[in-house]
């Protein structure tokens, strides 16, 4: 069931367009991030949903209501930000309760929601402590809980992760998303950082220059980008220009090496050029003899990434990358050793321009 | 050379004591004087008994906290509002918060009696008038150090914070972001109060009864009274100073755990 919608929604500030053609319905429950670079619209599409900016076209609907014109403090909607914004002059619990005390709830259901909220962040012990006495992590729950115990229609998270460091951050993202699902709350992340979209999201909505790029689950957005933006901001991406040879039998050729590819190639015709990409994870050293998808190349840089290894290939005039697994009885091939890659018809993806 | 640099050091910091002390140290003991032949406290005894003193420190004080609390109401809101809403003015708004340091207090006078002495605007009899041209005259500093205090929270942020969980603009300037200013605010009052306590000439052109024009008055009537109730006068202020140390020392709680 659509929870909240976005209909026609676009912004501008003075002469300068930061959101437009903004089209979106998020179902009851469901988390959804905006991902984009920065400057590409999607703090200021929050913000609209929020309330602290006003659309300059289009309509904001949250549930039953219209709230395009609401004024931020009578949508009921939750909002945790990259800064955590706690109040420094009140405890945690002052903190938590805040919500519930400017709606005048009785002092007892405050009491009562306050420590189910210091039970769900695992905080129990610092109802009584400042912000200033928790760590950047503790205080992200805290805003977090206070976010919540007012028990709003949609959660809002604004880069919420950004000021913590690398672990906290993979910890603290996994605890939002139990959250968000235990109180099945619909929730909208907005974030520049493409693993965490992918790995927190029912949805990712790729953001560029004030434009949706593509609306799709984490498979979908990494598996088949749709456009070249989509292609190059989400994961590490092999991009190259082809010419399509037969669209019937979807034969395409880069540097004159013919590739297949199993997407449609239904509307172009034989010499149209067209830009494909592969994922490194796809290409692989030709052990057996192929005869498909086989491209000669030439090995020009080797880094070792952990449990990667990324080989930067030349093949024709296109660098390509190809990861491959760290395995430490694997024998790599030599910087300038010529070798052949291949990958499977499925890899060769054909971007929109 | 390093020895030299320290002889000099001390020489001169004994020299700026003494300049500031001197004139104090010899007024006290003026002070002490009213008895002859012995020191006594004998000036500050009359002093305090004297009801015209007690009526016009008394009176001061009003002013003062009126004039605090006149202060918080205006420059507070007009702070956070320049800063959140109308950051384009703010080079404007600084500039006429400087304006009590350049319009001479004779000037500023007798513009108010000009102004405010006939209809529709005749309040120049009211004290309401004295406070709010003392309101004027505490302006360049507890504007600014109310906007000191605001630029070092995130005021938009916090704003926001407490909008989205249903705070209107009272909850929000008065329980969110005035006590996370709190010490600015109170600096700045205190700052005021000791202005007002020191003011002569609005108190005198608008004949009103205040500290400072019975000091005056004083100084042309008596010998050692005068020099009492100077010290007096100094005492509160240093007091006030010393409130605004004490207070500024238990500012905003820096971050005590780890940033992470």
């Amino acid at each position: 069931m659509t929870h909240l919608e976005l209909t026609n929604i676009s912004k501008q500030f003075g002469q300068t367009t930061v959101v437009q053609d903004f089209n979106l319905d998020v179902k009851t429950g469901e988390f959804v991030s905006f991902l984009g670079p920065s400057g590409c619209g999607k703090t200021t599409t929050l913000r609209m949903i929020a309330g602290f900016e006003v659309p300059t076209t289009g309509k904001v609907p949250l549930g039953d209501a219209d709230i395009t014109d609401k004024a931020p403090n009578q949508r009921n909607v939750g909002m945790v930000f990259q800064a955590y914004a706690l109040f420094p002059n009140m405890t945690v619990a002052q903190n938590i309760g805040f919500g519930m005390r400017i709606h005048k709830e009785p002092e007892s259901a405050i009491k009562e929601r306050v420590t189910e909220m210091l039970a769900l962040i695992h905080l129990e012990q610092k109802g009584n402590s400042y912000p200033a006495q928790l760590s950047g992590g503790q205080q992200q729950r805290v805003a977090l809980a206070r976010a919540l115990a007012n028990r709003p229609k949609v959660l809002l998270l604004d880069e919420p992760l950004s000021a913590l460091d690398a672990k906290i951050r993979v910890s603290l993202r996994a605890e939002i998303r139990a959250i968000q699902r235990k109180l099945g709350i619909t929730a909208i992340y907005v974030t520049h950082d493409q693993e965490e979209a992918l790995s927190i999201s029912d949805r990712i909505v790729v953001m560029f220059d004030g434009r949706i790029e593509q609306v799709g689950t984490p498979f979908e957005i990494y598996n088949f980008p749709q456009t070249a933006f989509v292609a190059s901001f989400v994961g590490t991406l092999n991009t190259a220009d082809a010419e399509v040879v037969d669209p019937a039998k979807k034969l395409i050729k880069i540097d004159g090496v013919s590739l297949a590819t199993a997407e449609d190639l239904k509307g172009r015709k034989k010499g149209d050029k067209i830009k494909i990409a592969i994922r490194p994870e796809r290409l692989n050293f030709v052990s057996v003899e192929k005869k498909a998808n086989v491209l000669d190349c030439i090995v020009e840089n080797i880094t070792f990434l952990g449990s990667v290894v990324r080989i930067q290939v030349k093949i024709g005039s296109n660098r390509f990358n190809m990861d491959t697994f760290n395995n430490p009885f694997l024998e790599l091939p030599k910087i300038g050793a010529r070798e052949q890659v291949s990958c499977s018809h499925e890899a060769v993806i054909i971007l929109n321009s | 050379m390093k020895r030299t640099g320290v002889i000099w050091s001390w020489f001169w910091m004994i020299l700026g004591i003494l300049y500031f002390f001197l004139p104090l140290v010899a007024t006290f003991i003026f002070s002490l004087k009213a008895k002859l032949g012995v020191l006594s406290f004998l000036a500050y005894q009359q002093l305090f008994n004297d009801a015209d003193f007690i009526k016009g420190f008394s009176y001061s004080v009003l002013w003062g906290v009126l004039t605090i609390i006149v202060g918080i109401l205006i420059f507070f809101p007009t702070a956070y509002w320049v800063r959140i809403r109308l950051p384009q003015v703010r080079t404007a708004v600084e500039f006429v918060t400087l304006l009590p340091f350049v319009v001479p207090a004779i000037v500023f006078v007798f513009g108010l009696v000009r102004t405010f002495s006939h209809p529709p605007f005749l309040i120049v009899d009211s004290p309401a008038l004295l406070v709010l041209a003392y309101t004027v005259l505490i302006m360049p500093y507890m504007y600014r150090s109310i906007d000191t205090g605001l630029r070092s929270i995130d005021v938009r942020t916090l704003t926001e914070a407490a909008q989205s969980l249903g705070a209107g603009w009272g909850t929000i300037l008065f329980r969110v972001i005035l006590p996370n200013i709190r010490v600015s605010i109170i600096s700045g009052g205190f700052l005021g109060f000791a202005i007002v306590m020191g003011e002569y000439i609005l108190a005198q052109y608008l004949a009103k009864p205040a500290f400072a024009p019975f000091l005056a008055y004083l100084i042309q009537q008596k010998a050692y009274e005068p020099a009492a109730a100077t010290i007096v006068s100094i005492a509160l202020t240093w007091a006030c100073m010393g409130i605004i140390q004490l207070v500024g020392r238990g500012g905003t709680q820096p971050q005590i755990a780890g940033g992470h």
